[in-house]
């Protein structure tokens, strides 16, 4: 109960800052902007999911985490990982050619690891892991 | 590895939440376990072949 409270209250809170952020800019976004704004809502609208189905288990009575869920938890960690050296890599490769600033680019390297975290989780998630 | 969860389960009168709750899990490991997606570690096995009365090569065909 206690994890799935913090999920919300962590996705709130980027929500308030992605809140805070449209209401302190100019009105005028840049593509980067709406990439950046849809790839933050996608990754609270990931928290929310796992929020959900935790409060769901804690209502009937189950465990918020179990051998599988800690399994898939482990997987995805270490494959998101070993994806997100490459992600880093291409970024590195294309910096030079990419006129961005810096925390730009770095920002966009964070999301894009949470949106490989995400992606790898939702398939360990719904396919099982058979050989482990 | 194939099971026979499912076929236990009906002879028991069991759902799903009622075996999950019984060995400690979550309903979905119960479910992936039933679809042959997940092999349970030793000690789960144990936990099922104990809430039916039976042992583990009874329910895990290897």
């Amino acid at each position: 109960m206690k994890k799935a409270i913090i999920v919300f209250v962590l996705a709130a809170l980027v929500l308030g800052t992605v809140g805070l952020w449209i209401y302190s800019s100019s009105g005028k976004f840049t593509p980067v902007d709406i990439v950046s704004f849809g790839v933050m809502f996608l990754v609270v609208a990931f928290a929310v999911f796992v929020g959900i189905k935790r409060l769901t288990s804690a209502k009937r009575g189950e465990p918020a985490e179990d051998e599988l869920s800690k399994k898939v938890m482990r997987r995805t960690s270490s494959l998101s990982y070993y994806i997100s050296l490459y992600l880093w890599l291409a970024i590195m490769y294309f910096s030079d050619n990419l006129h961005y600033e810096t925390h730009t680019i770095i920002g966009a390297g964070i999301l894009g690891m949470a949106v490989i975290f995400a992606i790898c989780w939702l398939i360990f998630n719904f396919t099982g892991l058979k050989n482990e | 590895m194939n099971n026979r969860i499912k076929e236990y389960r009906a002879r028991f009168n069991l759902t799903q939440e009622d075996l999950a709750k019984k060995v400690n899990v979550r309903r979905e490991t119960i479910v992936f376990l039933e679809k042959n997606k997940y092999n349970p570690s030793l000690r789960l096995a144990y936990d099922i072949a104990r809430v039916f009365n039976t042992k583990i090569e009874d329910i895990f065909i290897f």
